[in-house]
C-alpha cells in the first residue's frame, strides 16, 4: 500500500480525536459518578435504572407512610393506657365506696374525684395527633366530645397493596361510658344520692376496663405488625439502593485506572504523531 | 539517409518531455493539500521510429528511435473505490442525521435524571400518598396540586422542546434539498464544460476532480448511482476520456427505482439530456413531508431512501398511508396518547370523589387539556390550585376529613394497567400497554436503543468510509517523497538531454567547420 503524508496526518488526527472522545467519556463518568448519562449509553441499564428508582422511591414513601401509622398506633396505645389507669382508679374508688364505711362527705369527695376522672377520660377521647382527633372515625377534624363519636376506618398503604387500618373507633370505648346516662354518670349519681347500688356498679366498671384492655391488645398486635413492616422496608431500602448503585454508579478505582491508561495512550499518540509527521525527503535533499 | 539534425531533434524532444513531466510534478506538489485532488502522471510515449515502413525506405540497418513525447496527462484514480466510498458516505449521512436528532431527543427527555418526567411523576405519586395520610392538611393538598402542575409543566416542556427541534430539523431538510439542487447544478455545469473539452482530445483533469468531489458530497446527502456516458458524437475524444456523468437516485441496496429517478441524465445518443430539481412537498395541515418532487416524478418511498436527507426526513416526519411516520412525530404522538389517557383516567377518579366536607360528588376535572394536543396543553384545573380543599380525597358522601379512600385510588393509578382504565375506548387502550410508569420507561428504553443503534451504525459506516478513503488516498494522494524523487529523476533526464544537444552540437561543429579544409 502506498502511504502518503496526508494519510499519516489524517490518521493521526482521527486517532487523536478518538482518544479525546474516550477521555471525554471518562471525564463524564468520573464527574457525574454515573456509568451513563443518556439512555443510549446503555439502554437496558437506563430502563432498569428507572424501575429501580421507582422501587426505591416507593419504599421510601411507604417508610414515610408507616411512620405516620406508627404515630397513630403509638398515640392510641398511650391514650388507651391512660384510659385504663383512670378506669382502675375509678374501680378502686368504687370498691372503697361500696363497702359502706364511708360518711356522706367522704362519698361526696369520692364522687368529686370520679367526676374529675370522667373529664380526664373525656380528654383522652379527644386525643389529637398532628391536629387529628384519632378516636373520631373519619371525622378527624371534629372534637368528639362536642359532636359525639363518629365512625369510620382510616387505612394507610404501607406496602404495595397492603393497607393497615390505623384508627380505633372511640364510639364503643367512650360514648356509652361517658354519656349523661352512662355508667360513670350513674356511679357519680349513686354516690351523691347515697344509693346502695354502688356495689353493683363495680361490674360495669370492670366491663369498661375489659373493653379498653382488649382494644389495647389489638393495638399491641398492630404495633408488632408495624415493627415487622418497618424492618422489612428498611431492609428493602438497603437492598434497592444497592441494586440502583450497582446498576448505574461507577466503580471509581476502575474509572481512574482507565483514565490513567487512556492518558498514557493519549500521550503516546501525541508524541508518535509529532515524530511521524515532520520529516519528508525534502528535509534531506539539498 | 537520415537527417543531419535528427539527433538535435531527439534531444530537444527529450528536454521538452522531461520539462513537462517536471511541471506536472510541480503541479502535484502544489496541490498536495487540495481537497479532491488526484495526482497526475504524464504518460511518456516513444515517437515514431525512423524510417517508416514503405517501398522507398532508406537502406539503413534498421529502425531508429526518434525520442520521446508526452502522451496524455492522466489522473491516477480507482473508480471502484469511489463507488465503495460513496456507498458508505451515504450511510454515514443517514446515520449521522439520525443519531444527532435522536441524541437531541434524549437530551430533552433528560432521563434518567432527577428532573425528568419520571421523577416528576414519582413526586406526584408521593404527594398523593402523603395526601392519603394527611387528608385534612391544606399543605398536603397544596403539594398535590403543585406537583400535579409540575407533571403538566414537564409534559408541556417536552412537547414544546421536541416540536421546536422538529421544526429546526424541518428547516434543515429544506436546506439539504437546496444543497442537493446546488450540487446538481454545479455538476451539470461541469458536465457541460467537460463536454466542450473532451471532443478536442484533451483530458480536463481538474474538472474531473472537481466533479468527483461534488459527487462525493452529493453522496452524503442522498444515495446516488453515477454512470459515465461517452456520447457517440464525441469527435476526437481520447479513449481515457471520462465522459458525462449520469446521476440517478437509487434505493438503499443500490437498485434503481422503477421508473428510474434521475438527477442528471445523459445518453450516448444525445449527450446531456437535462437535470431535475428536487422539490419538497409538505402537508398543509401537519407540515410533515408528503413527498419529494424530482422532475415530473413524485417520490414517496422514504423507507428505501438513504443519505442525510432521508435521515432528516425520517426524524422530522413524513406522511405515509395517512399516518405520521418518523422519530419526532411518533414520540410526540406517544406523549400525547399517554398524557391523554393518564389525564382522563385521573379526572374520572377525581370527579367521582368528594371534596373536603362536600355532600355532592366533586365533578371537577383535576387536569384540563385540549383534546387536539394533550401534552402541550395539559394543566391543573385552576380551581384546585386556588382552593386545594376542593381536591376530592374522600370517597364517601360528606367528605370527612379523614376519608382518604379516593386519594388512595388516585395514588394507585400509577400501577393501574391502561387496559383497566374505565375512561378509555377499546381503540385507545389497544395503542397503550402496561401502566403509565412502565409505558413511559418503555418509551425511554426504545429511544435509548434506537439512538444507540444509530450511533453504532454511524460509527461502523464511518470506520468503513475511512478505510475506503484510505485506500483511495493510497492510490490518488500526492506523496511528497515520491514527487521529490520524480523531480530528481526528470531533472537528470532533462540535463542529460541538454548534454546530448551539446554532443550533437560538437559533432555538427566537426562536420561544418572542421571537415573539407585539407591544405588550408
Amino acid at each position: 500500500m502506498r502511504v502518503t503524508q496526508s494519510m499519516l496526518s489524517n490518521n493521526m488526527l482521527r486517532n487523536l480525536s478518538n482518544s479525546y472522545s474516550r477521555m471525554d467519556k471518562l471525564q463524564d463518568q468520573i464527574s457525574t459518578q454515573k456509568k451513563f448519562t443518556k439512555p443510549s449509553d446503555d439502554p437496558v441499564a437506563a430502563m432498569m435504572g428507572m424501575n429501580y428508582r421507582t422501587d426505591l422511591n416507593r419504599i421510601q414513601q411507604f417508610t414515610r407512610n408507616i411512620g405516620e401509622v406508627r404515630n397513630w398506633v403509638d398515640s392510641t396505645d398511650d391514650a388507651l393506657d391512660k384510659g385504663v389507669m383512670a378506669l382502675q382508679r375509678i374501680r378502686e374508688l368504687t370498691l372503697q365506696a361500696s363497702n359502706g364505711t364511708l360518711e356522706g362527705d367522704q362519698r361526696k369527695a369520692v364522687a368529686e374525684e370520679i367526676k374529675q376522672l370522667k373529664e380526664h377520660l373525656q380528654n383522652i377521647g379527644d386525643t389529637q395527633v398532628g391536629g387529628k382527633y384519632i378516636f373520631n372515625g373519619k371525622q378527624t377534624n371534629v372534637r368528639p366530645s362536642e359532636s359525639g363519636f363518629q365512625s369510620g376506618t382510616i387505612e394507610l398503604e404501607v406496602f404495595s397493596g397492603i393497607k393497615i387500618p390505623v384508627n380505633t373507633e372511640g364510639k364503643a370505648l367512650f360514648e356509652d361510658m361517658l354519656s349523661d346516662e352512662g355508667d360513670i354518670q350513674k356511679l357519680i349519681t349513686a354516690l351523691e344520692t347515697n344509693d346502695p347500688a354502688v356495689g353493683d356498679m363495680l361490674e360495669k366498671v370492670d366491663k369498661n376496663i375489659d373493653k379498653f384492655l382488649s382494644a389495647r391488645a389489638l393495638i399491641g398486635a398492630k404495633q408488632n405488625r408495624v415493627e415487622l413492616m418497618e424492618d422489612r422496608l428498611s431492609q428493602q431500602e438497603v437492598f434497592s439502593t444497592r441494586i440502583l448503585s450497582d446498576n448505574e454508579d461507577i466503580d471509581m478505582e476502575k474509572a481512574i485506572i482507565e483514565l490513567t491508561t487512556q492518558e498514557s495512550i493519549h500521550r503516546a499518540a501525541l508524541s508518535v504523531g509529532a515524530r511521524i509527521i515532520q520529516p519528508t525527503l525534502t528535509d534531506f535533499l539539498r | 539517409m537520415r537527417s543531419t539534425f535528427m539527433g538535435l531533434e531527439t534531444a530537444r524532444r527529450g528536454m521538452f518531455t522531461q520539462q513537462s513531466a517536471l511541471y506536472t510534478t510541480g503541479h502535484n506538489i502544489s496541490n498536495a493539500n487540495t481537497p479532491g485532488y488526484t495526482r497526475q502522471r504524464i504518460n511518456f510515449a516513444q515517437t515514431e521510429p525512423y524510417p517508416g515502413v514503405g517501398m522507398n525506405r532508406p537502406q539503413i540497418p534498421g529502425q531508429m528511435g526518434t525520442g520521446v513525447e508526452a502522451g496524455t496527462v492522466q489522473r491516477i484514480r480507482e473508480s471502484f473505490l469511489d463507488l465503495q466510498y460513496r456507498t458508505e458516505n451515504t450511510k454515514m449521512g443517514y446515520y449521522g442525521a439520525m443519531s444527532e436528532s435522536l441524541t437531541k431527543m434524549e437530551e430533552i427527555m433528560n432521563e434518567p435524571s432527577e428532573n425528568g418526567l419520571h421523577s416528576t411523576l414519582e413526586k406526584f405519586w408521593n404527594a398523593l400518598q402523603d395526601l392519603s395520610s394527611h387528608t385534612e392538611n391544606t399543605g398536603a393538598r397544596d403539594v398535590v396540586a403543585a406537583t400535579g402542575q409540575m407533571v403538566a409543566d414537564t409534559l408541556n416542556y417536552y412537547y414544546n422542546s421536541l416540536s421546536r427541534v422538529q421544526e429546526d430539523i424541518g428547516n434543515q431538510v429544506d436546506v439539504k434539498v437546496d444543497e442537493i439542487n446546488a450540487i446538481v447544478a454545479q455538476i451539470d455545469h461541469l458536465n457541460k464544460q467537460i463536454a466542450s473539452v473532451e471532443p478536442h482530445g484533451y483530458l480536463p483533469n481538474d474538472l474531473y476532480d472537481e466533479r468527483d468531489l461534488l459527487v462525493d458530497s452529493l453522496s452524503q446527502l442522498v444515495n446516488v448511482k453515477v454512470t459515465s456516458v461517452v456520447p457517440n458524437t464525441y469527435g476526437d475524444a481520447k479513449p481515457m476520456a471520462a465522459g458525462l456523468y449520469n446521476i440517478e437516485i437509487v434505493q438503499k441496496d443500490g437498485k434503481s427505482y422503477n421508473p428510474p429517478i434521475s438527477l442528471i441524465s445523459a445518453t450516448k445518443e444525445s449527450g446531456i439530456v437535462g437535470t431535475n430539481k428536487v422539490e419538497l412537498e409538505k402537508s398543509e395541515d401537519s407540515g410533515l413531508v408528503t413527498g419529494l418532487k424530482i422532475g415530473s416524478a413524485s417520490f414517496t418511498q422514504f423507507e428505501t431512501l438513504s443519505g442525510e436527507l432521508s435521515g432528516l426526513i425520517n426524524s422530522y416526519g413524513y406522511e405515509a398511508g395517512g399516518s405520521a411516520k418518523g422519530a419526532y412525530p411518533e414520540m410526540l404522538e406517544k406523549l400525547n396518547r399517554m398524557t391523554s389517557a393518564f389525564a382522563k383516567e385521573f379526572n374520572e377518579i377525581h370527579k367521582n370523589g368528594y371534596a373536603l366536607g362536600a355532600d355532592a360528588i366533586s365533578g371537577l376535572d383535576f387536569f384540563q387539556f385540549d383534546e387536539g394536543n394533550p401534552a402541550q396543553s395539559i394543566k391543573v384545573n385552576q380551581e384546585l390550585l386556588d382552593d386545594s380543599s376542593k381536591i376530592a380525597a374522600a370517597a364517601e358522601k360528606g367528605g370527612a376529613s379523614g376519608d382518604n379512600h379516593n386519594a388512595q385510588l388516585l395514588a394507585d393509578l400509577r400501577k393501574k394497567s391502561f387496559s383497566d382504565y374505565t375512561s378509555l375506548t377499546d381503540d385507545e387502550k389497544s395503542k397503550l400497554n402496561g401502566s403509565i410508569d412502565s409505558y413511559y420507561s418503555g418509551i425511554i428504553g426504545r429511544l435509548g436503543v434506537d439512538s444507540q443503534s444509530a450511533q453504532k451504525d454511524l460509527k461502523n459506516s464511518a470506520v468503513l468510509a475511512d478505510s475506503v478513503d484510505r485506500n483511495r488516498q493510497s492510490v490518488s494522494a500526492v506523496s511528497l517523497d515520491e514527487e521529490m524523487t520524480n523531480m530528481i529523476k526528470f531533472q537528470h533526464a532533462y540535463n542529460a538531454s541538454a548534454r546530448n544537444i551539446t554532443v550533437v552540437d560538437e559533432m555538427l561543429d566537426k562536420i561544418i567547420n572542421g571537415m573539407g579544409v585539407v591544405g588550408r
